[in-house]
């Protein structure tokens, strides 16, 4: 009887010789690059000075992508819907487990300054690294410490439903103001001077617009983590 | 000794063959395990070779931040803000499609008992 493992060389072959051959191609691609593409950034740089905004990823998310950030919260909603009906349950009892005493006051004390980091991350996202997907995964994490320190804790879902409709109806409402006032769908209709640049209260809607996506995310991640804890009583 | 990978074309290398090592071990897992919730994470561990490969490819030795503040108006001395926007985008896409699949998994363990690939044969009758 062999005891060695036999190594599957064939396989093991072909993956070598097909990342030779996707390096090879990824080789040729990046040698020749136009030029214009390299100078993009720079160029989105320089626009970026105009909105009034320091941070420009988020510009960039916000602003000269804004339609596709709206898309990409519809993907994250349908995901989050697709979630809940997989894993939907009539039967309202969980098994999850009583956790001890120190979990449980260590959470109920990290909770809120979770969330206020979550909130800062969240309103600060113009003028420092972070914004709203990052803010409103940090809220749904507070929201996940609470899941697995208490047993009976749960989300309300009117909450939840009246955060989500308010934001994706308010993401929708102020690009459609853009669209009456500037002629452009998502267009900065508010005052955004280069003079406020790096103040709170600067760059138009982009600030607006990036607290919205938060909530959406948030109250979304929430629901997701939710759903994926709560479970039927005979698994 | 350092000097040697502190050369753009060195970096660059290096990363794109670290994360293309990456990119091939998700693609082994994916190929070759049985189990579903295996299959999603071999998927994410493609996902974040390729988030690797994206943030790599535009480092600049000695480059800031594209935060413009008064102290640093340099546009050139910055990194290049679209490669970060589009990982945004692709890490919350990715993390919504990995959701999915994994409660997907668990509903198809709720409902057969079985999370093996070979054994999946509702389909067939």
């Amino acid at each position: 009887m062999n005891l060695k493992r036999e190594l599957p060389t064939t396989t093991l072959s072909g993956f070598a010789l097909s990342g030779l051959l996707v390096l090879t191609i990824l080789n040729i691609l990046l040698q020749n690059m136009p030029t214009k593409i390299q100078t993009a950034g720079d160029a989105l740089l320089k626009l970026n000075a105009t909105e009034g905004v320091a941070n420009a990823v988020t510009t960039v998310v916000v602003f000269f992508r804004g339609f596709d950030t709206l898309g990409e919260i519809a993907v994250l909603f349908i995901a989050s819907l697709g979630i809940g009906l997989m894993l939907h349950s009539n039967a309202k009892c969980n098994i999850k487990v009583e956790s001890n005493f120190m979990l449980q006051t260590a959470s109920t004390l990290l909770f809120p300054i979770i969330l206020l980091f979550g909130v800062y991350v969240m309103i600060y996202g113009h003028l420092s690294p972070g914004g709203g997907f990052q803010g409103g995964v940090i809220i749904a994490s507070a929201v996940l410490l609470l899941l697995i320190s208490h047993k009976e804790f749960e989300v309300p879902h009117s909450v939840i439903v009246a955060l989500e409709t308010f934001a994706g109806v308010s993401y929708v409402l102020i690009g459609l103001i853009g669209l009456f006032v500037l002629d452009t769908f998502l267009g900065n209709f508010l005052p955004h001077d280069i003079s406020q640049m790096g103040l709170l209260l600067s760059g138009g809607i982009i600030p607006i617009i990036y607290i919205i996506v938060g909530i959406k995310v948030g109250s979304e991640m929430s629901m997701i983590v939710q759903n994926l804890i709560k479970r039927d009583h005979d698994v | 000794m350092f000097e040697f990978f502190n050369q753009p074309e060195v970096i660059k290398t290096i990363v794109t063959i670290g994360s293309m090592m990456l990119f091939f071990v998700g693609l082994f897992g994916l190929l070759t395990r049985k189990n579903l919730i295996k299959i999603f994470i071999s998927v994410a561990i493609m996902e974040t070779s390729i988030f690797l490969l994206f943030i790599g490819l535009t480092f600049k030795i000695d480059s800031i931040a594209p935060i413009l503040d008064s102290a640093h108006t340099d546009v050139a001395m910055m990194n290049d803000p679209i490669p970060h926007a589009m990982i945004l985008t692709a890490i919350v896409i990715g993390m919504a499609v990995l959701a999915l699949g994994v409660s997907f998994a668990i509903e198809y363990f709720k409902l057969t008992g079985n999370t093996d690939i070979d054994k999946m044969n509702e389909m067939r009758h």
